[in-house]
Protein backbone atom coordinates (compact mmCIF):
# COMPACT_ATOMS: atom_id res chain seq x y z
CA UNK A 1 0.00 0.00 0.00
CA UNK A 2 1.40 3.39 -0.89
CA UNK A 3 0.32 6.91 0.00
CA UNK A 4 0.76 10.06 -2.04
CA UNK A 5 4.06 11.84 -1.48
CA UNK A 6 3.79 15.38 -0.22
CA UNK A 7 5.01 18.09 -2.61
CA UNK A 8 8.72 18.85 -2.16
CA UNK A 9 7.95 22.49 -1.38
CA UNK A 10 6.57 21.40 2.05
CA UNK A 11 10.10 20.65 3.20
CA UNK A 12 12.50 23.42 4.25
CA UNK A 13 14.92 24.40 1.50
CA UNK A 14 18.68 23.84 1.66
CA UNK A 15 21.68 24.95 -0.35
CA UNK A 16 24.53 22.98 -1.89
CA UNK A 17 26.74 26.06 -1.83
CA UNK A 18 28.39 25.15 1.47
CA UNK A 19 30.57 22.17 2.31
CA UNK A 20 28.68 18.87 2.66
CA UNK A 21 27.99 17.99 6.27
CA UNK A 22 28.32 14.27 5.53
CA UNK A 23 30.57 12.92 2.79
CA UNK A 24 30.79 9.18 2.15
CA UNK A 25 33.28 7.89 -0.43
CA UNK A 26 33.68 4.32 -1.68
CA UNK A 27 32.41 2.69 1.50
CA UNK A 28 32.84 -1.07 1.76
CA UNK A 29 31.91 -3.44 4.57
CA UNK A 30 31.85 -7.23 4.83
CA UNK A 31 30.58 -9.59 7.50
CA UNK A 32 31.88 -13.17 7.59
CA UNK A 33 33.14 -12.89 4.01
CA UNK A 34 29.83 -11.50 2.67
CA UNK A 35 30.17 -8.00 1.29
CA UNK A 36 27.21 -5.95 2.55
CA UNK A 37 28.26 -2.58 1.14
CA UNK A 38 30.15 -2.49 -2.15
CA UNK A 39 31.55 1.01 -2.58
CA UNK A 40 28.82 3.47 -1.55
CA UNK A 41 29.34 7.22 -2.11
CA UNK A 42 27.08 10.20 -1.38
CA UNK A 43 27.00 13.66 0.18
CA UNK A 44 24.47 15.36 2.46
CA UNK A 45 24.37 19.15 2.79
CA UNK A 46 23.27 21.28 5.76
CA UNK A 47 19.48 21.34 5.95
CA UNK A 48 19.12 18.40 3.56
CA UNK A 49 17.42 15.13 4.44
CA UNK A 50 18.62 12.08 2.50
CA UNK A 51 16.58 8.89 2.57
CA UNK A 52 18.42 5.60 2.25
CA UNK A 53 15.87 3.06 1.14
CA UNK A 54 15.94 -0.55 0.13
CA UNK A 55 14.74 -4.03 1.01
CA UNK A 56 15.58 -5.66 4.34
CA UNK A 57 19.20 -6.79 4.56
CA UNK A 58 20.47 -4.46 1.83
CA UNK A 59 22.93 -2.74 4.21
CA UNK A 60 20.94 0.35 5.23
CA UNK A 61 21.43 0.05 8.98
CA UNK A 62 25.06 -1.01 8.52
CA UNK A 63 25.61 2.23 6.64
CA UNK A 64 24.24 4.25 9.59
CA UNK A 65 26.42 2.35 12.06
CA UNK A 66 29.47 3.12 9.91
CA UNK A 67 28.59 6.82 9.81
CA UNK A 68 28.14 6.98 13.59
CA UNK A 69 31.41 5.11 14.19
CA UNK A 70 29.75 2.10 15.80
CA UNK A 71 31.34 0.00 13.03
CA UNK A 72 34.64 0.44 11.18
CA UNK A 73 34.60 0.33 7.36
CA UNK A 74 36.78 -2.15 5.47
CA UNK A 75 37.51 0.52 2.85
CA UNK A 76 36.35 4.00 1.94
CA UNK A 77 36.13 7.28 3.79
CA UNK A 78 33.48 9.04 5.88
CA UNK A 79 33.86 12.77 6.53
CA UNK A 80 31.55 14.43 9.06
CA UNK A 81 31.67 18.20 9.37
CA UNK A 82 30.34 18.16 12.93
CA UNK A 83 30.86 16.09 16.06
CA UNK A 84 27.31 16.76 17.25
CA UNK A 85 25.38 13.75 15.99
CA UNK A 86 21.90 12.68 17.03
CA UNK A 87 20.68 9.17 16.28
CA UNK A 88 17.10 7.95 16.57
CA UNK A 89 17.22 4.19 16.95
CA UNK A 90 14.74 1.79 15.40
CA UNK A 91 13.74 0.38 18.78
CA UNK A 92 14.09 3.69 20.68
CA UNK A 93 17.03 2.24 22.71
CA UNK A 94 16.12 4.18 25.84
CA UNK A 95 17.81 3.06 29.04
CA UNK A 96 15.06 1.34 30.98
CA UNK A 97 16.66 1.89 34.40
CA UNK A 98 16.57 5.68 33.92
CA UNK A 99 13.65 8.09 33.80
CA UNK A 100 12.92 10.16 30.70
CA UNK A 101 14.68 13.13 32.35
CA UNK A 102 17.75 11.00 33.18
CA UNK A 103 17.86 9.54 29.66
CA UNK A 104 18.05 13.04 28.19
CA UNK A 105 20.47 14.24 30.88
CA UNK A 106 22.84 11.44 29.90
CA UNK A 107 23.01 12.84 26.38
CA UNK A 108 23.86 16.26 27.85
CA UNK A 109 26.50 14.90 30.22
CA UNK A 110 29.49 15.95 28.12
CA UNK A 111 28.37 19.58 28.07
CA UNK A 112 28.50 19.77 31.88
CA UNK A 113 25.65 22.32 32.00
CA UNK A 114 24.44 23.76 35.32
CA UNK A 115 21.44 21.79 36.52
CA UNK A 116 18.97 24.63 35.86
CA UNK A 117 20.12 24.97 32.23
CA UNK A 118 20.10 21.22 31.78
CA UNK A 119 16.55 20.95 33.11
CA UNK A 120 15.48 23.83 30.85
CA UNK A 121 16.95 22.15 27.75
CA UNK A 122 15.30 18.85 28.65
CA UNK A 123 11.91 20.45 29.29
CA UNK A 124 12.06 22.40 25.99
CA UNK A 125 12.79 19.23 24.05
CA UNK A 126 10.10 17.23 25.79
CA UNK A 127 7.59 20.02 25.18
CA UNK A 128 8.53 19.93 21.48
CA UNK A 129 7.64 16.24 21.29
CA UNK A 130 4.59 16.60 23.55
CA UNK A 131 5.96 14.62 26.49
CA UNK A 132 6.59 17.26 29.16
CA UNK A 133 4.16 15.51 31.51
CA UNK A 134 6.17 12.28 31.30
CA UNK A 135 9.52 13.73 32.39
CA UNK A 136 9.79 11.51 35.46
CA UNK A 137 8.32 8.38 33.89
CA UNK A 138 10.39 5.30 33.09
CA UNK A 139 10.50 4.13 29.46
CA UNK A 140 8.60 0.97 30.33
CA UNK A 141 5.68 3.16 31.46
CA UNK A 142 5.42 4.76 28.00
CA UNK A 143 3.69 3.52 24.85
CA UNK A 144 5.71 2.63 21.73
CA UNK A 145 4.97 5.99 20.14
CA UNK A 146 5.90 7.87 23.31
CA UNK A 147 9.16 5.94 23.56
CA UNK A 148 9.93 6.84 19.97
CA UNK A 149 9.22 10.52 20.67
CA UNK A 150 11.47 10.36 23.77
CA UNK A 151 14.17 8.90 21.55
CA UNK A 152 13.67 11.92 19.25
CA UNK A 153 14.02 14.29 22.18
CA UNK A 154 17.22 12.56 23.29
CA UNK A 155 18.67 12.74 19.78
CA UNK A 156 18.09 16.50 19.46
CA UNK A 157 18.80 17.64 23.03
CA UNK A 158 22.38 18.53 22.05
CA UNK A 159 21.25 20.61 19.03
CA UNK A 160 22.99 18.24 16.59
CA UNK A 161 24.24 19.39 13.21
CA UNK A 162 23.78 15.85 11.91
CA UNK A 163 20.70 13.79 12.71
CA UNK A 164 20.26 10.17 11.71
CA UNK A 165 17.07 8.12 11.82
CA UNK A 166 17.15 4.31 11.75
CA UNK A 167 13.73 3.03 10.62
CA UNK A 168 11.88 5.70 12.67
CA UNK A 169 8.37 4.56 11.71
CA UNK A 170 8.83 0.80 11.47
CA UNK A 171 6.44 -1.03 13.77
CA UNK A 172 4.20 1.99 14.39
CA UNK A 173 0.57 2.29 13.36
CA UNK A 174 -0.17 4.58 10.36
CA UNK A 175 -1.40 7.44 12.54
CA UNK A 176 1.66 7.37 14.79
CA UNK A 177 3.87 7.05 11.68
CA UNK A 178 2.38 10.29 10.37
CA UNK A 179 2.94 11.97 13.75
CA UNK A 180 6.60 10.89 13.73
CA UNK A 181 7.05 12.04 10.12
CA UNK A 182 5.57 15.42 11.08
CA UNK A 183 8.10 15.68 13.93
CA UNK A 184 10.90 14.91 11.48
CA UNK A 185 9.74 17.68 9.12
CA UNK A 186 9.37 20.09 12.06
CA UNK A 187 12.88 19.25 13.26
CA UNK A 188 14.27 19.85 9.75
CA UNK A 189 12.76 23.32 9.91
CA UNK A 190 14.01 24.06 13.43
CA UNK A 191 17.48 22.50 13.42
CA UNK A 192 18.47 22.94 9.78
CA UNK A 193 20.70 19.90 10.35
CA UNK A 194 21.91 17.46 7.73
CA UNK A 195 19.90 14.28 8.06
CA UNK A 196 19.80 10.71 6.89
CA UNK A 197 16.72 8.58 7.29
CA UNK A 198 17.03 4.84 6.75
CA UNK A 199 13.63 3.37 6.01
CA UNK A 200 11.58 1.15 3.78
CA UNK A 201 8.29 2.87 4.63
CA UNK A 202 6.97 4.63 1.51
CA UNK A 203 5.30 7.53 3.31
CA UNK A 204 8.38 8.19 5.45
CA UNK A 205 10.90 8.64 2.65
CA UNK A 206 8.52 10.42 0.32
CA UNK A 207 7.26 12.85 2.99
CA UNK A 208 10.45 13.65 4.90
CA UNK A 209 13.37 13.49 2.44
CA UNK A 210 14.66 15.89 -0.19
CA UNK A 211 16.49 13.10 -1.95
CA UNK A 212 16.64 9.31 -1.81
CA UNK A 213 19.09 6.60 -2.76
CA UNK A 214 17.95 3.03 -3.27
CA UNK A 215 20.31 0.27 -2.15
CA UNK A 216 20.10 -3.26 -3.43
CA UNK A 217 22.64 -5.94 -2.54
CA UNK A 218 25.13 -3.34 -1.34
CA UNK A 219 25.11 -0.97 -4.32
CA UNK A 220 23.17 2.19 -5.18
CA UNK A 221 20.71 1.27 -7.95
CA UNK A 222 18.74 4.52 -8.04
CA UNK A 223 19.11 8.10 -6.81
CA UNK A 224 16.59 10.92 -7.16
CA UNK A 225 13.90 13.06 -5.62
CA UNK A 226 11.13 11.11 -3.90
CA UNK A 227 8.32 12.67 -5.94
CA UNK A 228 10.11 11.50 -9.12
CA UNK A 229 10.21 7.88 -8.02
CA UNK A 230 6.86 6.75 -9.43
CA UNK A 231 7.56 8.41 -12.80
CA UNK A 232 11.04 6.93 -13.08
CA UNK A 233 11.95 4.36 -15.73
CA UNK A 234 14.44 2.71 -13.36
CA UNK A 235 13.06 -0.83 -12.77
CA UNK A 236 14.45 -1.03 -9.22
CA UNK A 237 12.72 2.10 -7.90
CA UNK A 238 9.52 1.23 -9.79
CA UNK A 239 9.43 -2.17 -8.12
CA UNK A 240 10.32 -0.77 -4.68
CA UNK A 241 7.89 2.18 -4.81
CA UNK A 242 5.02 0.07 -6.13
CA UNK A 243 5.88 -2.82 -3.78
CA UNK A 244 5.42 -5.49 -6.44
CA UNK A 245 7.08 -8.88 -6.90
CA UNK A 246 7.82 -8.19 -10.54
CA UNK A 247 11.19 -6.55 -11.00
CA UNK A 248 14.94 -7.00 -10.65
CA UNK A 249 15.00 -7.05 -6.85
CA UNK A 250 14.85 -10.52 -5.30
CA UNK A 251 14.52 -11.95 -8.85
CA UNK A 252 14.61 -15.74 -8.67
CA UNK A 253 14.82 -15.73 -4.86
CA UNK A 254 11.15 -15.75 -3.92
CA UNK B 1 36.87 -38.49 11.78
CA UNK B 2 33.88 -40.51 10.52
CA UNK B 3 32.60 -43.61 12.26
CA UNK B 4 31.01 -46.41 10.21
CA UNK B 5 27.51 -45.40 11.38
CA UNK B 6 28.02 -41.95 9.89
CA UNK B 7 28.40 -40.07 13.19
CA UNK B 8 31.13 -37.46 12.93
CA UNK B 9 33.42 -37.40 15.93
CA UNK B 10 35.36 -34.22 16.53
CA UNK B 11 39.10 -34.49 16.88
CA UNK B 12 39.90 -34.07 20.62
CA UNK B 13 42.80 -31.76 19.77
CA UNK B 14 40.50 -29.57 17.66
CA UNK B 15 38.03 -29.42 20.55
CA UNK B 16 40.80 -28.57 23.01
CA UNK B 17 42.02 -25.83 20.67
CA UNK B 18 38.47 -24.45 20.33
CA UNK B 19 37.75 -24.39 24.07
CA UNK B 20 41.20 -23.02 24.91
CA UNK B 21 40.49 -20.19 22.47
CA UNK B 22 37.13 -19.47 24.15
CA UNK B 23 38.72 -19.49 27.63
CA UNK B 24 41.57 -17.19 26.56
CA UNK B 25 39.19 -14.79 24.84
CA UNK B 26 36.89 -14.65 27.87
CA UNK B 27 39.75 -14.21 30.34
CA UNK B 28 41.24 -11.52 28.07
CA UNK B 29 37.94 -9.60 27.84
CA UNK B 30 37.37 -9.80 31.60
CA UNK B 31 40.95 -8.67 32.32
CA UNK B 32 40.70 -5.66 29.98
CA UNK B 33 37.36 -4.72 31.57
CA UNK B 34 38.92 -5.04 35.04
CA UNK B 35 41.79 -2.71 34.07
CA UNK B 36 39.37 -0.17 32.55
CA UNK B 37 37.26 -0.31 35.72
CA UNK B 38 40.28 0.22 37.98
CA UNK B 39 41.28 3.24 35.87
CA UNK B 40 37.86 4.83 36.43
CA UNK B 41 37.97 4.02 40.15
CA UNK B 42 41.44 5.55 40.60
CA UNK B 43 40.31 8.66 38.69
CA UNK B 44 37.28 8.91 40.98
CA UNK B 45 34.87 8.84 38.02
CA UNK B 46 32.13 7.01 39.90
CA UNK B 47 28.36 7.08 40.11
CA UNK B 48 27.74 6.39 43.80
CA UNK B 49 23.95 6.57 43.47
CA UNK B 50 24.02 3.78 40.88
CA UNK B 51 26.47 1.84 43.08
CA UNK B 52 23.98 2.09 45.99
CA UNK B 53 21.19 0.89 43.70
CA UNK B 54 23.30 -2.08 42.64
CA UNK B 55 24.32 -2.77 46.25
CA UNK B 56 20.66 -2.97 47.15
CA UNK B 57 20.04 -5.36 44.26
CA UNK B 58 23.07 -7.56 45.01
CA UNK B 59 22.94 -7.45 48.81
CA UNK B 60 19.33 -7.21 49.92
CA UNK B 61 18.16 -9.21 46.93
CA UNK B 62 20.48 -12.09 47.84
CA UNK B 63 19.89 -12.12 51.62
CA UNK B 64 17.21 -14.79 51.46
CA UNK B 65 18.94 -17.29 49.18
CA UNK B 66 22.38 -16.87 50.75
CA UNK B 67 20.87 -17.09 54.25
CA UNK B 68 18.87 -20.23 53.59
CA UNK B 69 21.75 -22.04 51.86
CA UNK B 70 24.20 -21.01 54.59
CA UNK B 71 21.84 -22.17 57.35
CA UNK B 72 21.11 -25.55 55.79
CA UNK B 73 24.78 -26.13 54.96
CA UNK B 74 25.52 -25.57 58.67
CA UNK B 75 22.74 -28.02 59.58
CA UNK B 76 24.07 -30.71 57.24
CA UNK B 77 27.72 -30.32 58.22
CA UNK B 78 26.94 -30.41 61.92
CA UNK B 79 24.73 -33.47 61.45
CA UNK B 80 27.53 -35.32 59.63
CA UNK B 81 30.41 -34.30 61.89
CA UNK B 82 28.93 -34.05 65.39
CA UNK B 83 27.61 -37.62 65.53
CA UNK B 84 30.82 -39.09 64.11
CA UNK B 85 33.13 -37.17 66.46
CA UNK B 86 30.86 -37.67 69.46
CA UNK B 87 31.03 -41.44 68.84
CA UNK B 88 34.82 -41.21 69.28
CA UNK B 89 34.47 -39.01 72.34
CA UNK B 90 35.77 -35.99 70.47
CA UNK B 91 32.69 -33.83 70.88
CA UNK B 92 34.86 -30.91 72.06
CA UNK B 93 36.36 -30.75 68.55
CA UNK B 94 33.05 -30.48 66.69
CA UNK B 95 32.80 -26.69 66.85
CA UNK B 96 36.34 -26.19 65.56
CA UNK B 97 35.99 -28.59 62.66
CA UNK B 98 32.62 -27.16 61.55
CA UNK B 99 33.79 -23.55 61.99
CA UNK B 100 36.98 -24.10 60.03
CA UNK B 101 35.08 -25.63 57.15
CA UNK B 102 32.49 -22.85 57.19
CA UNK B 103 34.95 -19.97 57.51
CA UNK B 104 37.64 -21.19 55.13
CA UNK B 105 35.57 -22.92 52.45
CA UNK B 106 31.84 -23.36 52.72
CA UNK B 107 30.87 -19.79 53.66
CA UNK B 108 32.61 -18.01 50.77
CA UNK B 109 31.82 -20.76 48.27
CA UNK B 110 28.11 -20.88 49.21
CA UNK B 111 27.75 -17.11 48.98
CA UNK B 112 29.82 -17.01 45.77
CA UNK B 113 27.81 -19.70 44.02
CA UNK B 114 24.46 -18.26 45.09
CA UNK B 115 25.41 -14.72 44.05
CA UNK B 116 26.83 -16.04 40.76
CA UNK B 117 23.54 -17.83 40.12
CA UNK B 118 21.29 -14.97 41.12
CA UNK B 119 23.25 -11.79 40.38
CA UNK B 120 25.74 -12.91 37.71
CA UNK B 121 22.99 -14.39 35.58
CA UNK B 122 20.80 -11.30 36.02
CA UNK B 123 23.67 -9.01 35.03
CA UNK B 124 24.54 -11.05 31.94
CA UNK B 125 20.86 -11.09 30.93
CA UNK B 126 20.41 -7.36 31.52
CA UNK B 127 23.56 -6.31 29.68
CA UNK B 128 23.04 -8.69 26.76
CA UNK B 129 19.45 -7.48 26.34
CA UNK B 130 20.82 -3.92 26.37
CA UNK B 131 23.17 -4.92 23.54
CA UNK B 132 20.36 -6.56 21.57
CA UNK B 133 18.02 -3.57 22.03
CA UNK B 134 20.80 -1.14 20.98
CA UNK B 135 20.95 0.58 24.38
CA UNK B 136 24.72 0.01 24.47
CA UNK B 137 25.03 1.59 21.01
CA UNK B 138 22.99 4.54 22.32
CA UNK B 139 25.46 4.97 25.19
CA UNK B 140 28.40 4.93 22.77
CA UNK B 141 26.74 7.53 20.54
CA UNK B 142 26.32 9.75 23.63
CA UNK B 143 30.04 9.13 24.34
CA UNK B 144 29.25 7.31 27.56
CA UNK B 145 31.57 4.36 28.14
CA UNK B 146 29.43 1.30 29.03
CA UNK B 147 32.20 0.09 31.35
CA UNK B 148 32.12 3.32 33.36
CA UNK B 149 28.33 3.56 33.34
CA UNK B 150 27.40 -0.08 33.88
CA UNK B 151 30.36 -2.10 35.18
CA UNK B 152 32.06 0.26 37.67
CA UNK B 153 28.99 0.69 39.95
CA UNK B 154 28.29 -3.04 39.86
CA UNK B 155 31.89 -3.82 40.82
CA UNK B 156 31.92 -1.33 43.72
CA UNK B 157 28.61 -2.69 44.98
CA UNK B 158 29.82 -6.29 44.76
CA UNK B 159 33.07 -5.46 46.59
CA UNK B 160 31.05 -4.28 49.58
CA UNK B 161 28.17 -6.74 49.45
CA UNK B 162 29.97 -10.03 48.73
CA UNK B 163 32.08 -10.06 51.95
CA UNK B 164 28.98 -8.98 53.88
CA UNK B 165 26.90 -11.78 52.37
CA UNK B 166 29.70 -14.26 52.91
CA UNK B 167 30.06 -13.37 56.61
CA UNK B 168 26.29 -13.44 57.00
CA UNK B 169 26.19 -16.91 55.41
CA UNK B 170 28.99 -18.07 57.68
CA UNK B 171 27.26 -16.88 60.87
CA UNK B 172 23.95 -18.42 59.88
CA UNK B 173 25.78 -21.66 59.09
CA UNK B 174 27.47 -21.59 62.49
CA UNK B 175 24.15 -20.89 64.19
CA UNK B 176 22.59 -23.83 62.39
CA UNK B 177 25.54 -26.04 63.29
CA UNK B 178 25.27 -25.13 67.00
CA UNK B 179 21.55 -25.93 66.98
CA UNK B 180 21.99 -29.34 65.31
CA UNK B 181 25.02 -30.23 67.45
CA UNK B 182 22.91 -29.75 70.56
CA UNK B 183 19.75 -31.33 69.19
CA UNK B 184 21.32 -34.42 67.60
CA UNK B 185 24.58 -35.02 69.52
CA UNK B 186 23.80 -33.28 72.80
CA UNK B 187 26.80 -30.97 72.52
CA UNK B 188 26.14 -27.76 74.50
CA UNK B 189 26.60 -24.45 72.68
CA UNK B 190 29.31 -23.43 75.18
CA UNK B 191 31.39 -26.49 74.29
CA UNK B 192 30.85 -25.86 70.60
CA UNK B 193 31.91 -22.19 70.87
CA UNK B 194 34.95 -23.02 73.06
CA UNK B 195 36.12 -25.36 70.33
CA UNK B 196 35.60 -22.63 67.74
CA UNK B 197 37.68 -20.16 69.78
CA UNK B 198 40.53 -22.63 70.23
CA UNK B 199 40.67 -23.63 66.55
CA UNK B 200 39.91 -20.59 64.45
CA UNK B 201 42.69 -18.02 63.93
CA UNK B 202 42.74 -14.55 62.37
CA UNK B 203 44.22 -15.86 59.12
CA UNK B 204 41.06 -17.90 58.57
CA UNK B 205 38.96 -14.73 58.55
CA UNK B 206 41.43 -12.98 56.25
CA UNK B 207 41.27 -15.92 53.84
CA UNK B 208 37.47 -15.75 54.04
CA UNK B 209 37.40 -12.04 53.14
CA UNK B 210 40.00 -12.43 50.36
CA UNK B 211 37.98 -15.25 48.82
CA UNK B 212 34.76 -13.27 48.88
CA UNK B 213 36.46 -10.24 47.27
CA UNK B 214 38.01 -12.40 44.55
CA UNK B 215 34.69 -14.15 43.92
CA UNK B 216 32.96 -10.76 43.63
CA UNK B 217 35.54 -9.72 41.03
CA UNK B 218 35.07 -12.96 39.07
CA UNK B 219 31.27 -12.71 39.12
CA UNK B 220 31.17 -9.08 37.98
CA UNK B 221 33.80 -9.14 35.25
CA UNK B 222 32.94 -12.49 33.70
CA UNK B 223 29.18 -11.85 33.79
CA UNK B 224 29.52 -8.32 32.44
CA UNK B 225 31.99 -9.23 29.70
CA UNK B 226 29.78 -12.14 28.60
CA UNK B 227 26.73 -9.85 28.65
CA UNK B 228 28.37 -7.01 26.76
CA UNK B 229 29.88 -9.29 24.12
CA UNK B 230 26.48 -10.78 23.20
CA UNK B 231 25.54 -10.46 19.54
CA UNK B 232 22.44 -11.20 17.54
CA UNK B 233 18.86 -11.51 18.75
CA UNK B 234 16.84 -12.44 21.80
CA UNK B 235 18.16 -16.00 21.92
CA UNK B 236 21.64 -14.59 22.61
CA UNK B 237 20.31 -13.24 25.91
CA UNK B 238 19.54 -16.80 27.02
CA UNK B 239 22.95 -18.04 25.87
CA UNK B 240 24.73 -15.22 27.68
CA UNK B 241 22.85 -15.97 30.91
CA UNK B 242 23.74 -19.66 30.80
CA UNK B 243 27.36 -18.96 29.88
CA UNK B 244 27.72 -16.46 32.73
CA UNK B 245 26.46 -18.91 35.34
CA UNK B 246 28.53 -21.85 34.05
CA UNK B 247 31.75 -19.87 33.65
CA UNK B 248 31.60 -17.89 36.89
CA UNK B 249 30.79 -20.96 38.99
CA UNK B 250 33.52 -23.04 37.34
CA UNK B 251 36.10 -20.31 37.79
CA UNK B 252 35.03 -19.71 41.40
CA UNK B 253 35.71 -23.36 42.26
CA UNK B 254 39.10 -23.35 40.51
CA UNK B 255 40.20 -20.07 42.10
CA UNK B 256 38.91 -21.21 45.50
CA UNK B 257 41.35 -24.13 45.38
CA UNK B 258 44.21 -21.87 44.28
CA UNK B 259 43.61 -19.43 47.16
CA UNK B 260 43.36 -22.30 49.65
CA UNK B 261 46.60 -23.79 48.33
CA UNK B 262 48.36 -20.42 48.53
CA UNK B 263 47.08 -19.52 52.00
CA UNK B 264 49.76 -19.50 54.76
CA UNK B 265 48.28 -22.62 56.36
CA UNK B 266 48.91 -24.73 53.27
CA UNK B 267 51.65 -22.93 51.36
CA UNK B 268 54.52 -24.23 53.54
Amino acid sequence: MTSQPIPPSSLPSFSKASEPMIKVEGLRKSFNGREVLKGISFEVFPGEMLAIIGPSGCGKSTLLKLITGLLEPDAGKITLNSEQIGLVFQGSALLNSLTVRENLALALRERKLPKREQDKAIMEDLTLVGLADYIDSFPTQLSGGQQKRTSFARAIVNDPQIILYDEPTTGLDPVMSTVIEDYMIELEKQLHAAGIVVTHQFSTWTRTAHRAILLNQGVVVWEGKPHEALNSTNPYIIQFAKATREGPMLAGKV
Amino acid sequence: MDRPNGITVANPLTLLDKYLGIVLQLVGQATIMFLQTMRYIFRGELSLSEAFRQANMIGLGSLYVVGVTGLFTGFAMSLQISKELAAFGADTAVGGVVALALIREIGPITAGVMVAGRVGSAMAAELSSMVVSEQIDALKIMRVDPVQFLVVPRFLAALVMMPALSIYSMFLGLGGAIFIAQAKANIPPETFLDSVKQTVVGTDFITHIIKSLVFATIIIFFSCSIGLSARGGAEDVGHATTRAVVWTMTIIFIVNYIITALSPLHAS
